[in-house]
């Protein structure tokens, strides 16, 4: 009966370690593997929390900034990208009845409350610097074996999910099992040390209940000092715990118990914890900040009165609090530019389109669809890049399936590509040149890797990748164009199709009717419809990922292009749209795109299918997007580093051509760097104005959706991938340390995890640090997103009342709202206390 | 067929985030649990106020519910992990009696 007890006790205390682990790493970042990468926010675990409390706690937790630098925003002030205006406005919404007050006398001068506030944002000093407040053990104590449990824990992670020559002995029976069948044997730790690792637990549970015990951490603290250990590597915990219940063979449970039974056996005969002693920052009073003041404006002499007076105002914006007003500031003066310009724009487009685009909502959309604009007879739109067709999709190929969907959601149909009609032969000659150069391509890469064979691959293929090698650094661009020619002519393109009637009708009836409603286009077809999705064309770049599509998980969305236009262009559900009230004409033939944001080609997808009497009209779009194409490029190299200034748009276009195929490039493209804010509206609100491939673009018609269901799936799906990306560039340009992978030029790949910098230490998260930064320079503006509606309000409050996910979003500060009822209207700013001007 | 030719087990239901479904999965599975029934996108009106069901294109946002039915040895070392779990996060979770013909199945 004991023994049952016993047994009983152990296994609760077990689970209960299991969920304390839980709710430790609700603070860790979510990173995806290199090739689904898709940006997050970092600091998802602590959207419950409004936006400034959240930095505080993770620079608690990670010792990271949550803004820029003090001195980086008065920089901006200087520059003109801050004003006295915006300083103003941010004070007087943070403390309204301060700003409000009569000025005081100091020193030979009367000065108002918000000169006073707005000299000791431009002037003060002694802005505390974040510090890591929460420490394991080990870091309290001595801080070389916190040292070492890291190298440790590191290395034992790349070993476990790299791809070396030498797979780590016993990785099948999963993590725990194989650090433990090996950590005692290593040579590097004392011996005493390896004797204890010997005795550590079978199961991870009981390791780790064992070393917190040993390290003499009690239960009230266990989920604390888990954090301080989760938050030491968080990148290989990031990823350990992205991993859960997808069958990896590793958790979160057996990393701890491996960190903390180093822990343990490196400290079993150190002193009792002394824990340091939290030293406060020293932060100046309220009447040294006037004291300060006083002597930069040179106000002569000042009474002890008037520095009561004057410390009485300061006192009310704490030093710590002066970032995040000028953050807001900073914020203000874009979002106030921008909203003023929106009300400036009469859009609307009387005239009946030709043709008609359907591009992504990725701020590098809102370029080409500006350029493409400039042409007669062209209307563009903005939807999510997966055209609401979540699908799981094979290629040609028949390798694995990718899902291509945002990972918000699962995929719900798989599509396959087959042979066209006919083709049949041509596939299977396709096929076999892609086999063929696929294994060569595997073979010499294994040769490169094995012990001896690199001296035989030297001599029986040095003569060609050595020169191959040559031209790929000294010419890409036409080292690229050989080799794909060669790839064309050993594997000629062949046309395909879709099984897209897998989908049974009636969903793909749906499919087309939510696609077409959410972005407003129900009448007024024009005769082509291209439905372009998007991707990037990179070489040598880990982050390839990063720069394709979010809504498609990380990939090109030319597939789900594909699909939405051959569904859309069925006789079948067509009838069934026209029951529903979408009526497409006849003569509307829909086409997919996909446009490369790297070089800024708009390539056309499945042109075998464009009926003879749509033929020429598709020459004519195919030499526009040209045009289009190189205009863009022109308007992009400008930001370029290492690109000509001022170019023509055809040498424009050979240079991002270049670009992309250059193995040495760090800034291929700069993706969605900038980006700011989230429109959604129909194009009318938005049409002629540059908005700088800062915005993302939703196209909406609050009069075809009376109950709300389309902007509730815009604001609960599209507009969280934005905020997510939006986050993802914020906290890699204000905490590239943690939350950023650093430099490009010293990554290494580890399996397909992600990246280390260098041959060790934690996996990097977030963005590199050439996606928003040239050199030691920032270029990309860290602000929250502003999201900008054009709906009724009230339909707005309704959805955002039922979404605990949109009442985080914006009542706590991660994405701020503005919107208006109709074209013509003031906006009103969504505020805790109602909607405001 | 009666109460007397079936065997008594315990049902466990919860309801939490999607987000906190992984979790709880891999809670019922570390216990031994043989198995689970989950349901995403579940609405319903609770002490949050009403929870949308589901929403067209995020699965994450809404609400799932998870089923296992385990024998009574198992029942306390599995609340011992939920409890603290929906101390922390919105959710609700039911325990009741209830009864099985193949209990095999369950241990």
């Amino acid at each position: 009966m004991t023994i049952i007890h016993a047994e009983k006790d152990v296994a609760e205390q077990r689970s209960r370690l299991r969920t304390e682990v839980t709710l430790a790493a609700r603070v860790l970042p979510t990173h995806y593997p290199l090739e689904t990468f898709i940006a997050v926010n970092p600091l998802a675990g602590f959207e419950n929390l409004p936006f400034e409390q959240a930095v505080r706690r993770a620079g608690d937790l990670y010792g990271t900034r949550g803004t820029l630098t003090e001195e980086a925003f008065r920089t901006a002030y200087r520059a003109g990208r801050i004003t006295d205006a915006d300083l103003d406005q941010a004070l007087g919404r943070r403390h309204p009845n301060l700003l409000a007050g009569s000025p005081v006398r100091f020193g030979d001068r009367d000065v108002t409350p918000a000169e006073l506030l707005r000299g000791d944002l431009l002037h003060g000093t002694g802005t505390p610097e974040p510090v890591r407040r929460y420490h394991t053990r080990s870091e309290r104590t001595d801080p070389e074996v916190a040292r070492v449990v890291d190298a440790q824990a590191a290395k034992w992670c790349a070993a476990f999910f790299g791809s070396a020559g030498w797979s780590l002995p016993g990785r099948e029976a999963g993590f725990y099992s194989a650090w433990r069948a090996l950590a005692a044997a290593d040579p590097t730790l004392p011996r005493a040390v390896r004797r204890r690792l010997r005795s550590v637990a079978t199961r991870p549970e009981d390791a780790l209940l064992t070393a917190l015990s040993d390290v003499g951490i009690s239960e009230t603290d266990r989920e604390t000092h888990l954090q301080a250990h989760l938050t030491r590597l968080p990148g290989w915990a990031a990823h350990i715990q992205w991993c859960l219940g997808r069958g990896v063979g590793v958790d979160l449970v057996g990393y701890l118990a491996m960190r903390l039974s180093y822990e343990a056996a490196l400290l079993a005969d150190a002193p009792a914890d002394a824990p340091a002693d939290a030293v406060a920052p020293q932060l100046p009073s309220a009447r040294e900040r006037a004291i300060h003041l006083a002597r930069i404006w040179d106000v002569g002499e000042v009474e002890e009165l008037e520095l009561v007076a004057a410390g009485r105002i300061l006192a009310a914006m704490p030093v710590s609090a002066r970032e995040m007003l000028w953050q807001n500031a900073f914020e203000a003066h874009y979002r106030d530019g921008l909203l003023a310009d929106l009300s400036s724009v009469n859009g609307a487009d009387t005239t009946t389109p030709h043709t008609q685009v359907i591009a992504c909502i990725d701020t590098r959309s809102e370029g080409l669809r500006r350029h493409l604009e400039t042409l007669d007879g062209y209307q563009t739109f903005g939807f999510a890049g997966f055209f609401a067709v979540a699908i799981r999709f094979t290629d040609l190929l028949d390798g694995a399936p990718c899902d291509l969907c945002p990972v918000l959601i699962e995929p719900s149909h798989e599509i396959r590509e087959v042979p066209a009609p006919g083709a049949a032969f041509a596939a299977a000659r396709t096929l076999a040149g892609i086999s063929g150069l696929a294994g060569a391509e595997s073979a010499f890469h294994a040769a490169k890797e094995s012990l001896a064979a690199p001296f035989t691959l030297a001599e029986a293929a040095g003569w060609a990748a050595a020169p191959l090698a040559a031209a790929k650094t000294l010419a890409p661009a036409a080292s690229a164009r050989l080799r794909r020619r060669l790839g064309e002519w050993v594997a000629p393109p062949v046309a395909t199709e879709l099984t897209v009637n897998d989908v049974p009708l009636e969903q793909r009836v749906l499919f087309a009717q939510v696609a077409l409603t959410t972005m407003g286009l129900t009448t007024g077809f024009g005769r082509l419809v291209v439905v372009c999705g998007h991707g990037s064309t990179t070489e040598n770049n880990p982050y390839q990922a990063s720069l394709d599509c979010g809504a498609c998980g990380g990939q090109a969305g030319g597939p789900n292009a594909r699909t939405a236009a051959a569904i859309l262009n069925q006789d079948a559900v067509r009838t069934g749209l026209r029951a529903r009230g979408i009526d497409i004409g006849e003569d509307t033939v829909f086409l997919a795109a996909q446009h490369d944001t790297a070089t800024d080609r708009v390539t056309l997808l499945d042109a075998h299918l464009v009926p003879a009497s749509h033929r020429e009209q598709v020459r004519t779009l195919e030499a526009d997007l040209a045009r289009t194409g190189a205009a863009l490029a022109a308007e992009r190299v400008v930001q370029l580093p290492g690109a000509p200034r001022h170019p023509s748009a055809a040498r424009a276009a050979r240079h991002v051509t270049g670009r992309s195929s250059d193995w040495a490039q760090v800034y291929p493209e700069w993706g969605l760097m900038g980006n700011a804010a989230f429109l959604v509206a129909p194009r009318d609100v938005s049409r002629g104005l540059d908005l700088g491939r800062r915005v993302f673009l939703h196209s909406y018609e609050a009069d075809v959706d009376p109950d709300g269901s389309a902007l509730e799936t815009i604001l609960t799906a599209p507009l969280v991938v934005a905020q997510w990306i939006n986050c993802q560039y914020y906290f890699s340009a204000v905490a590239p340390e943690v939350f950023g992978s650093g430099t490009k030029t010293i990554h290494n790949v580890v399996g397909t995890a992600g990246v280390i910098a260098g041959h060790d230490g934690d996996l990097r998260l977030g963005l590199p640090w050439q996606s928003v930064a040239t050199g030691e320079r920032l270029v990309h503006e860290p602000m929250r997103l502003l999201a900008i509606i054009q709906a009724p309000l009230d339909r707005i409050d309704v959805i955002v009342d039922r979404n605990p996910i949109l009442q985080r979003l914006f009542g706590n500060g991660w994405v701020s709202v503005a919107a208006r009822e109709s074209s013509g209207g003031e906006w009103q700013r969504r505020t805790p206390h109602g909607w405001r001007q | 067929m009666t109460q007397t030719t079936l065997t008594k087990m315990t049902k466990i239901e919860v309801v939490v985030a999607g987000g906190d479904a992984p979790a709880v999965r891999e809670l019922i599975q570390s216990v031994g649990a043989t198995g689970f029934t989950s349901l995403s996108g579940v609405s319903g009106l609770g002490h949050h106020g009403y929870r949308q069901g589901r929403l067209l294109f995020n699965q994450q946002a809404t609400l799932e519910l998870l089923i296992t039915v385990v024998p009574e040895d198992k029942v306390d070392a599995l609340l011992a992990g939920l409890r603290p779990l929906l101390d922390a996060s919105s959710g609700v979770m039911f325990v009741t009696d209830t009864y099985v013909s193949r209990p095999d199945y369950f241990s």
